[in-house]
């Protein structure tokens, strides 16, 4: 059925995991982020603390600016602790530096921009392996009665901080990963749950198939409602086709073995067959195939509503029979508006009209009347009437007689009407015959109809 | 007259053939569409007879295409199917009547007649001049009223002179018509056939219904009918 293209459940999947992956990736990225940015932003508050207490420690002597040994406490006392300070001059001269640094010799990145007094300076340099966060703060310090620019630094290793992102990100990962794998199993549920009517359809046709059921359910969802439907008509019709098809050729080849025993006899026993014999029987037989032939290929009722204008069908016949009958100079009105239409084949319209009308053009004087109206929403109501000698009531239930073997049926007019009265039969309507008001026949058909949308207009 | 007869299956090409020239028409067969055309083309006939359902050319494209050529001739459709979408497609491309297959033969001859008949502007079956008269269906002539013996041929030129009307009609055309291909145009035949016909048609010389065009040919001279004539 997907012959060519993916299924319906494999597409559905595909195109949920790719939003899916697009969306949570764009979630991670921008949640990784903003966890950064506050990493980032803690370890500057961290140094702006370690700045401001150097900068409370620091005192003038005589000698002077220092930095009392009580003053770095904790972290910035012992070596290699990840935290460290240092006060240097504007100009690069070393004034004090945290014991932390001192004693294991830990160097300071350069700032990488300009620093004016007053300025704090956060960055993260590598220069000087590890990495770490630097907070640099230049002020004007008095000094003795001078002033002196001044830089103090503090800088921590991010190792920690590092460790706390590539923790969060683990953290975040795996936990998009799950609502990624639960709304996965959710869609697969959902689409499985969803497609399931599908999937009924699919079997119970191939159990149509199969010859274990005649029609799909009846409890499919709305949006499958109508096609379960238009299936089973199709079915239903192509089923009834057949069956006309099988009548039809029993039927002929029933009525066709009566005539072929005479002839053979009559072939068989005389010298000089009886000519006159032999044509009877050849009619008989003409008349059979015609009339079940045209019987089995009628088209019958189209699933799909296909409308076919009745007034431009009717007006294309007449003046084409207005040709071959020109001397006779018949008038033909037609009534009815362009919309009403007939809701089937086109053919068989055609057929049918074409049959009516010609019998009509045949047996006329002068006039042939054609009148069409749509009968409520669904029906169609087609009159032709002529003033010609009409059909005697007393034939009127012979010449419709359905399903009558051609071979028994009327010659001439009979033919064509009961051909008529057959396809008016497939479609569920109805073959009225009477004397028209005109003087010679009427027949009034009741087939299945509809409006053409008025635009729609040939 | 001369007709064109386009059919593909041979046994009925033979049969319809074979009616008709017994029916006293010259005959050009055609087994396609292309055939079809090409005779279509190169004479001009008195009436076509063409099946729909032809190999190469359709039927119905060539009576369009024939149409298209101002080739006028009456055609009459043979159509296998009782389909009307055929009939009418056939009618609509310019065909003048239609027949369905199976037919009688007399059926055609019947439809045949009435094409030319009404080709030449004739309403009904009886051609009437005066007191003369000529019924196309049962093939007689009568002079007021009395039957006129006629051989085939003399009916066949005077049938083809009074179809023509006021026209004058060549002894070519004559020819043409009334005679297969391999008729020796030298001759001096028709002058013979319409030296005898006028003697049955106009015995005391008094009417010269048979107009001698010279250098020209031969117009056949209308008189309104008469009662006389038209009764039969």
């Amino acid at each position: 059925m997907f012959k060519g293209s993916l299924g319906l459940q494999t597409r559905l999947l595909l195109l949920t995991l790719l939003v899916l992956g697009a969306s949570l990736s764009l979630a991670g990225w921008v949640l990784d982020r903003s966890f950064r940015a506050s990493i980032e932003a803690g370890a500057r508050e961290q140094l702006e603390l370690v700045v401001y207490a150097v900068m409370g420690a620091l005192e003038e002597a005589d000698s002077g600016l220092f930095v009392p040994a009580d003053a770095a406490e904790g972290s910035l006392s012992r070596p290699e602790s990840g935290l460290y300070a240092r006060v240097r001059s504007e100009m690069g001269e070393l004034i004090w530096r945290s014991p932390s640094a001192d004693l294991s010799g830990v160097e300071f990145a350069p700032e990488p921009g300009e620093l004016a007094p007053g300025d704090f300076l956060f960055f993260e340099s590598d220069l000087l392996a590890p990495n770490r966060y630097y907070l640099s703060y230049s002020v004007i310090w008095e000094d003795r009665g001078d002033e002196v620019g001044l830089v103090f630094t503090a800088a921590a290793d991010t190792t920690p901080f590092d460790a706390q992102i590539g923790e969060f990100r683990r953290n975040l990962w795996l936990g998009l990963a799950g609502v990624a794998f639960v709304l996965m199993l959710v869609q697969l549920i959902a689409v499985r749950v969803g497609l399931r009517p599908v999937r009924v359809m699919a079997e119970e046709v191939a159990e149509m198939e199969a010859g274990q059921r005649s029609t799909l359910g009846d409890d499919y969802p709305r949006e499958l409602a109508g096609l379960a439907e238009n299936l089973d008509r199709f079915v239903e019709n192509e089923t009834a086709s057949r069956a006309r098809y099988r009548n039809a050729l029993d039927d002929l080849a029933h009525s066709l073995k009566t005539p072929l025993a005479v002839i053979r006899n009559a072939l068989a026993d005389e010298a000089e067959p009886d000519r006159d014999l032999l044509r009877d029987q050849l009619a008989r037989m003409e008349t059979s195939v015609s009339h079940q032939l045209a019987r089995a290929v009628s088209s019958g009722p189209v699933v799909v509503g296909h409308l076919v204008g009745v007034r431009a069908v009717v007006e294309r016949l007449s003046k084409a029979l207005a040709t071959a009958y020109r001397d006779r100079g018949i008038d033909v009105r037609i009534n009815g508006s362009p919309e009403i239409a007939f809701r089937g084949d086109e053919r068989d319209l055609l057929e049918m009209l074409g049959n009516l009308l010609e019998n009509a053009f045949k047996y006329t004087n002068s006039r042939v009347q054609v009148v069409c109206e749509n009968t409520g929403e669904l029906g169609l109501a087609i009159s032709i009437e002529d003033d010609g000698p009409g059909i005697p009531a007393s034939q009127q239930q012979k010449v419709l007689a359905r399903g009558e073997r051609g071979d028994t049926a009327l010659q001439g007019q009979g033919i064509g009407l009961s051909m008529v009265a057959d396809l008016v039969g497939v479609y569920g309507g109805e073959l009225r015959l009477a004397a028209s008001a005109l003087g010679g026949a009427a027949v009034a058909l009741e087939l299945p109809g509809g409006r053409l949308p008025s635009r729609a207009q040939p | 007259m001369r007709l064109l007869v386009v059919e593909d299956e041979q046994a009925l090409r033979d049969q319809l053939t074979g009616f008709l020239k017994q029916q006293g028409y010259v005959v050009d067969e055609a087994v396609d569409g292309e055939e079809a055309l090409y005779y279509g083309r190169e004479y001009e006939y008195d009436a076509a007879i063409i099946d729909l359902g032809l190999p190469r050319v359709d039927g119905v494209e060539v009576i369009e295409r024939l149409r298209g050529e101002e080739r006028a001739f009456p055609v009459l459709i043979l159509t296998a199917r009782s389909h009307w979408q055929d009939k009418v497609r056939g009618l609509e491309a310019g065909a003048d009547d239609y027949l369905t297959k199976p037919f009688h033969m007399e059926e055609l001859a019947a439809r045949l007649n009435a094409l030319m008949r009404r080709a030449a502007g004739f309403a009904s079956p009886v051609l009437s001049s005066g007191d003369l008269s000529l019924d196309t269906a049962r093939k007689e002539v009568r002079l007021a009223g009395e039957l006129v013996e006629l051989t085939a041929f003399e009916y066949k030129v005077l049938e083809y002179l009074m179809l023509s009307g006021d026209r004058v009609v060549s002894k070519t055309e004559l020819t043409d018509h009334l005679y297969e291909q391999d008729f020796d145009r030298d001759s001096n035949v028709i002058e013979v056939f319409i030296g005898r016909l006028r003697k049955k048609i106009d015995p005391d010389g008094s009417r010269k219904p048979i107009r001698t065009v010279r250098g020209q040919g031969y117009r056949f001279a209308m008189v309104p009918a008469t009662e006389a004539a038209s009764g039969s």
